[in-house]
């Protein structure tokens, strides 16, 4: 059969629903026929699904015309997605249109949650087609003759690419990729994305570094224009408006007539607490919603998430308060309305969760944006702008991530074993090794055979072992079993389930939370408030509880950064409010109250000014400097001059930092002037300041948590068999101090860092903020008191710390506090 | 390095920043905690830890016995991490060189057969008491007796001025019992919170420092 005939069978089978193609769908049916790899850039909801899976299919039945009277076994083409909620909707799709041409192609899910037994039906047996996650494909990988069951594979299809991207779940596919391309020559790789900024890199990454494979390959655009509306809920009185905090509460009742006059609402918070308040304190005005009120979150059980997700679907429900768990995936068509609460941080993420509503074609999106806090305003106003420039950010993928290959090496060695040669040669084709040198590689190896780089006495270590031609083989059960356990590279805390006393489980919930809990003690989860009875292997058992007031556990992490596209905006939107030649934003306008208050007791800083301000309070001499660059630069940035200062005289500093800028502290009195003087904001000698500032080693300890994981360092074990393993349960913390005393060469141990400067202080961010405040004229105030836009920092609790003491010198100065 | 001197039912203990503790008028050095072999068995099960960190609880070791000299040395438990591995025997080369008398109050850690340390000479107690004070690995209250422990791995989490705050390990004592700190390299601490009759010394590099108990 020739193309135009394959098309033509997509077209019919279209038309038979009652459809049109789009024209992206109909380029890439081309594309994909055509032999060609690519990215297709669609927005979900768009039929991004059909874009594929008909070329798939159709590429199957042109090479096996006889598909019918005499099918070829075995796995054709595997589909990942990043989340397995989405991978029920994504086999629906297929089966619809298998089952629509009569093919007799089977689709199949293979995920954490398929069981055991369909696991083994479908070894001995695969579906044609196979719908999986980054982590399963990497079992597969593990598995004996791996290579046989992927030999035949027509293509492999990367959904929410995007996602992926600027993870290491990321750098587990490009590795994944890179050993199936040599597996199945045949092989045609497709990944789908959202808009990013950098949709061409999202290409080179995911076909890699070879060139041919690149110049045979697309980039499609659905080009599908929505209209977004944005709204801010501006607080009538904004004097009595907080201006601090991250709940927005406050503001619940001008939330209500909005959720009144939609159809449905989604409500995304920014955490998971958040998100329980909310739900709580809706609920307690507004009891007439019960049932038709959900929530949604990543530590809600997956049957009620699947439920919730259903009951959207179907128009069962109001409105729903979730988290980021709603950002992806599945179509809700009758969602009308959303409402952001709290910062976004990201344009990207803002126009994400707005084109979760109005979704059937040609109808707006509607977002409302709730700020929790005064100064967020400036945020809603920023926003405003960015979506009407649509502006969106990168993703920036990993680089070098040993930890990732250490857990890939391992995996092919506990399956069928491996060449090094062979396997050296297919990861310098991906984007994140390209550039890894030999010694590098051969450091690796030594890391698996021997633990270390050279034999010692006294020495039992045990993972890989070499056979006598040289493959490198795990021949040991137990070191198999430990691996395919741990593989996957999301890390978190420990999580315990949650359960009811007579059974049901409810959720998980993270072990430090619950270890601050007594028996008896009330505490609010999924909705619920819940009497703890106890704690028992990994399982913490509670039931309903009557009482009204109850802990809310706060989950850890969910402390985002502004991208530097909306630090970009919301620096313009400010240097915006001394301008009388423009007229302001009407959210800006609102402030006004604030900005009169900010003048009188310190400045608004302009385009050429950096505003530092200090006063003293009970807690000590403060100084609060202003970058609005993001967390995560101020997060560097602080460390830094903190550094600088503390070589001028021993000193202690505690360092708060927003969105907006940071702060430092000390119990001891210390002078601006001399930091003016000393010209401490020189973007001069950054990478070995910031090296050399203790905070850096303090933000690698927290990096090196998810590295000794991923690489086998620590073992999380499972939690039925968590007893066992006792005995090899040890902190990444503990290890991470052995490695800086004892092997600081230690590529793992030096990778914490390289990460701590590129992802979590992006240093490039960095260098370029020094450099602009370097050309501004530095304004420092002396103030009486804490300004508005000081107090939502000098109030942040979670503090960093330096100190050029030492340590016995600070700890004559310090209480142990007494139990209450 | 500084050393602190406190008095236990009129006797005199001094606490080293080794977490180490030495019983003046017995010549006793008690030792909690140390978990030898640890580093082998993370190794064992394909954990690349480094191999050269074995030798800092040996030097540790050394650096305390020669400090105090003393006529014995009681292991509070945990001694040995887990199974027996090759640590052991740099620990039996280490006893060799030690002249005291070396006893061993089993902990919850200790699933070595009894035999091999018999063999080496060293004495094995599921506890000790001593006049009025009774030496165990788990901490425990008995009538008419001051309890001296480890297990716990204390520490300590101080408050200051200017939001400051920082976890120490430390000596945790209680009006009957004293908690000593662990003294292996490879080892974490528990964070304890004082009552007002309880005293708290930290370790602090090279000094131990009683800390001032207050609400703030």
């Amino acid at each position: 059969m020739n193309r135009a005939a394959l098309v033509e069978i997509a077209e019919a089978w279209f038309q038979e629903q009652d459809w049109k193609p789009f024209p992206f769908q109909k380029q890439t049916w081309q594309a994909f026929l055509q032999g060609k790899h690519g990215l297709l850039n669609a927005p979900t909801g768009s039929g991004k699904t059909y874009a594929l899976w008909i070329p798939i299919v159709l590429d199957i039945i042109k090479q096996n015309p006889e598909y019918k009277t005499n099918p070829k076994k075995g796995l054709k083409a595997i589909w990942i997605t990043p989340l397995r909620a989405l991978s029920v909707e994504i086999q629906q799709a297929a089966e619809r249109f298998v089952a629509g041409v009569d093919a007799p192609f089977t689709v199949g899910i293979r995920t954490g949650d398929t069981s055991q037994k369909e696991r083994t039906a479908q070894k001995r047996k695969m579906p044609d087609l196979l719908i999986t996650t980054p982590e399963s494909l990497q079992l597969l990988l593990a598995s004996k003759g791996y290579a046989k069951t992927f030999e035949n594979l027509h293509a492999v299809v990367i959904d929410e690419w995007h996602e992926l991207l600027g993870s290491k779940r990321g750098v587990q596919m490009e590795l994944a990729l890179s050993r199936l391309k040599v597996v199945a020559p045949r092989l045609r790789i497709w990944g789908i994305s959202a808009t990013i900024g950098n949709l061409e890199q999202a290409r080179d990454v995911l076909l890699g570094t070879d060139q041919k494979s690149l110049e045979n390959s697309v980039l499609i655009k659905a080009n599908i224009q929505k209209k977004i509306t944005v709204k801010s809920i501006i607080p009538k009185n904004i004097e009595t408006f907080p201006w601090r905090g991250h709940l927005g509460i406050h503001l619940l009742d001008e939330v209500l007539p909005i959720i009144d006059k939609s159809k449905s609402t989604l409500l995304f918070t920014n955490t998971r607490a958040q998100c329980e308040i909310w739900f709580q304190k809706i609920l307690a005005v507004r009891p007439e919603l019960a049932g038709s009120l959900a929530m949604h979150h990543g530590s809600i059980s997956k049957d009620t998430r699947l439920w919730v997700e259903n009951a959207i679907r179907s128009g069962d429900l109001k409105a729903v308060v979730c988290t980021s768990s709603l950002d992806l995936g599945v179509d809700f068509a009758p969602v009308e309305t959303i409402i952001q609460i709290g910062s976004p941080k990201g344009v990207a993420r803002f126009l994400q969760r707005a084109g979760r509503s109005g979704h059937q074609p040609g109808k707006e999106s509607v977002i409302h944006f709730l700020p929790t806090h005064a100064l967020e305003l400036i945020e809603a106003s920023a926003l405003q702008k960015a979506v009407k420039q649509k502006i969106v950010e990168d993703r920036i993928p990993y680089l070098n991530s040993y930890d990732v290959l250490v857990q890939y090496l391992v995996t092919l060695a506990v399956s069928d074993g491996f060449y090094p040669d062979t396997i050296f040669k297919e990861i310098q084709t991906t984007s994140c090794f390209q550039a890894i040198t030999q010694d590098q590689y051969q450091w690796i190896l030594n890391f698996l055979v021997l633990g270390s780089q050279s034999l010692q006495a006294y020495d039992e270590y045990r993972k890989v072992e070499i056979e006598e031609d040289g493959k490198f083989k795990v021949n040991s059960r137990a070191v198999s079993m430990r691996h395919r356990l741990q593989i996957g590279t999301i890390v978190s805390d420990a999580n315990l389930m949650v359960k009811y006393l007579k059974g049901g489980f409810i959720g998980t919930i993270e072990e430090w939370f619950v270890s601050k809990l007594k028996p008896g003690d009330v505490f609010t989860f999924a909705g619920r408030n819940l009497e703890l009875f106890k704690i028992k292997n990994m399982q913490v058992l509670v039931r309903k509880s009557n009482k009204k007031t109850a802990k809310v556990p706060s989950w850890m992490g969910g402390r985002m950064s502004f991208s530097s596209e909306m630090s970009d905006m919301l620096r313009d939107e400010l240097y915006n409010v001394n301008r009388t030649d423009l007229p302001l934003s009407k959210e800006l306008k609102a402030l006004e109250p604030i900005f009169t208050r900010q003048q009188r007791e310190s400045i608004i800083p302009s385009k050429n000014e950096f505003l530092i301000e200090t006063f003293k309070t009970r807690e000590g001499y403060h100084a609060v400097f202003y970058p609005f660059e993001g967390r995560f630069v101020h997060e560097a940035m602080a460390s830094l001059i903190a550094y600088r200062i503390s070589l001028l005289s021993p000193i202690t500093f505690t360092i708060a930092y927003n969105d907006y800028g940071f702060e430092l502290l000390s119990d001891q009195f210390f002078d601006i002037q001399e930091v003016i003087d000393n010209n401490l904001f020189t973007a001069a000698y950054l990478k070995s300041d910031l090296q050399k500032s203790l905070n850096a080693t303090e933000m690698a300890r927290r990096k090196f948590r998810d590295i000794a994981v991923i690489s086998g360092l620590v073992f999380t074990g499972y939690p039925d068999k968590q007893v066992k393993n006792k005995h090899l349960q040890s902190s990444s913390q503990l290890l991470f101090n052995v490695f800086a005393d004892y092997e600081p060469v230690n590529l793992l141990y030096q990778q914490a860092f390289t990460e701590t400067f590129d992802h979590q202080l992006e240093e490039g961010r960095l260098q370029l903020a020094m450099e602009r405040i370097e050309a501004q004229t530095i304004v420092w105030k002396d103030c009486e008191k804490p300004t508005p836009f000081s107090f939502p920092i000098i109030t942040d609790r979670l503090r960093e710390k330096l100190s050029s003491e030492k340590l016995a010198d600070r700890i004559k100065r310090m209480v142990a506090l007494l139990t209450k | 390095m500084e050393t602190t001197e406190i008095t236990i039912q009129n006797q005199t203990f001094t606490l080293h920043p080794s977490g180490a503790l030495f019983w003046k008028e017995k010549s006793y050095l008690l030792i909690a905690d140390v978990h030898f072999g640890k580093i082998t068995h993370f190794r064992k099960h394909g954990s690349g830890v480094p191999q050269e960190a074995i030798h800092k609880n040996i030097k540790d070791l050394d650096t305390v016995c020669s400090y105090f000299n003393p006529d014995t040395i009681i292991f509070m438990g945990d001694l040995f991490h887990s199974h027996l591995n090759t640590e052991w025997f740099l620990f039996e080369k280490w006893v060799e060189t030690i002249a005291s008398n070396i006893q061993l109050v089993t902990g919850n850690h200790d699933i070595i057969a009894p035999l091999h340390y018999e063999e080496l000479g060293i004495q094995i107690f599921e506890e000790r008491c001593v006049d009025t004070i009774l030496l165990t690995h788990h901490p425990e209250t008995r009538n008419g007796f001051f309890n001296i422990a480890g297990h716990i791995h204390p520490g300590v989490q101080l408050t200051g001025v200017g939001k400051q705050f920082l976890k120490v390990p430390c000596f945790f004592m209680k009006p009957n019992q004293l908690i000593q700190p662990a003294f292996g390299t490879f080892t974490g601490n528990y964070m304890l919170t004082p009552n007002p009759e309880d005293r708290v010394f930290a370790v602090a590099d090279d000094q131990v420092i009683e800390i001032v108990l207050g609400l703030q």
